[in-house]
């Protein structure tokens, strides 16, 4: 009887977070799920907001003191990295859904662009608010 | 209509959506981006003309269905209990669509107010 299985070593499998060592396509593609629920959790909060400042001149005034606040702004540094890498990301999976950058070369690229064009977004909207 | 179709509309809907608020968002920000301040009378009659009113609200009504479809794909992946489950789908659903009318709300208050 063949076993064709027999002379591979079982692929390895880590549960531990630290030993999982993902390929950039990877972390863009962890990282686009992580932002997208992130930015669904803070929906509540910014139609809130949003709502307040078009209500009343006392509410505008409201929302204005709580985005200059600085658990909004701590908040908001997470909010721009979510939305930034979550755009690239998903600019990157619309292209790749159309057939552009298919190739393991290409895909890596842009998924290192993704990853790191995020980071220096956050990076620069960061240093801008300080 | 069958699950596969059920699946393939899911997946243009997530994608449809997806060009809408990319677009949106990116002139929106580049706009605000080009403006210093806002006082409340302006901020309040930009959003109060008829076009950004419904393009917002299609922006808010286009958050919905692709942020349903992204967190049911995401519960299905890794909640397993069907109680468990169902009751993050509900909960989501929920604040989802409390969001949605909420910023609804706000921009029919504010077309009524710079129309009157």
């Amino acid at each position: 009887m063949l076993k064709p299985m027999a002379r591979h070593k079982p692929a390895p499998k880590f549960l531990n977070l630290l030993l999982i060592k993902l390929p950039p396509g990877g972390i863009a593609s962890i990282g686009h799920r992580v932002s997208g629920v992130l930015l669904f959790l803070c929906i509540p909060l910014l139609a809130w907001l949003f709502g307040r400042s078009l209500e009343s001149a006392e509410g505008f005034l409201q929302v204005q003191q709580a985005l200059n606040s600085t658990p909004v702004m701590l908040l908001s540094v997470l909010l721009v990295w979510s939305l930034s890498h979550h755009l690239l990301a998903g600019i990157r999976h619309l292209l790749l859904d159309i057939e552009i950058g298919l190739e393991k070369t290409a895909a890596r690229t842009s998924a290192w662009l993704v990853n790191l064009g995020a980071v220096l977004a956050t990076a620069w909207y960061a240093v801008n608010l300080l | 209509m069958s699950r596969a179709a059920q699946g393939l509309r899911a997946w243009l809907l997530q994608r449809f959506t997806a060009i809408y608020l990319a677009a949106y968002l990116v002139s929106v920000l580049a706009y605000s981006a080009l403006r210093d301040s806002w006082s409340y009378s302006e901020w309040r009659a930009w959003l109060g003309q008829p076009g950004m009113g419904v393009g917002t609200a299609l922006f808010a009504l286009a958050i919905l269905l692709h942020v349903w479809v992204g967190i049911r794909d995401i519960l299905i992946d890794y909640i397993h209990a069907v109680w468990l489950r169902l009751l993050l789908m509900a909960a989501s659903a929920l604040v989802l669509l409390t969001s949605l009318l909420w910023i609804v709300r706000a921009l029919t208050l504010a077309a009524i107010g710079s129309a009157g």
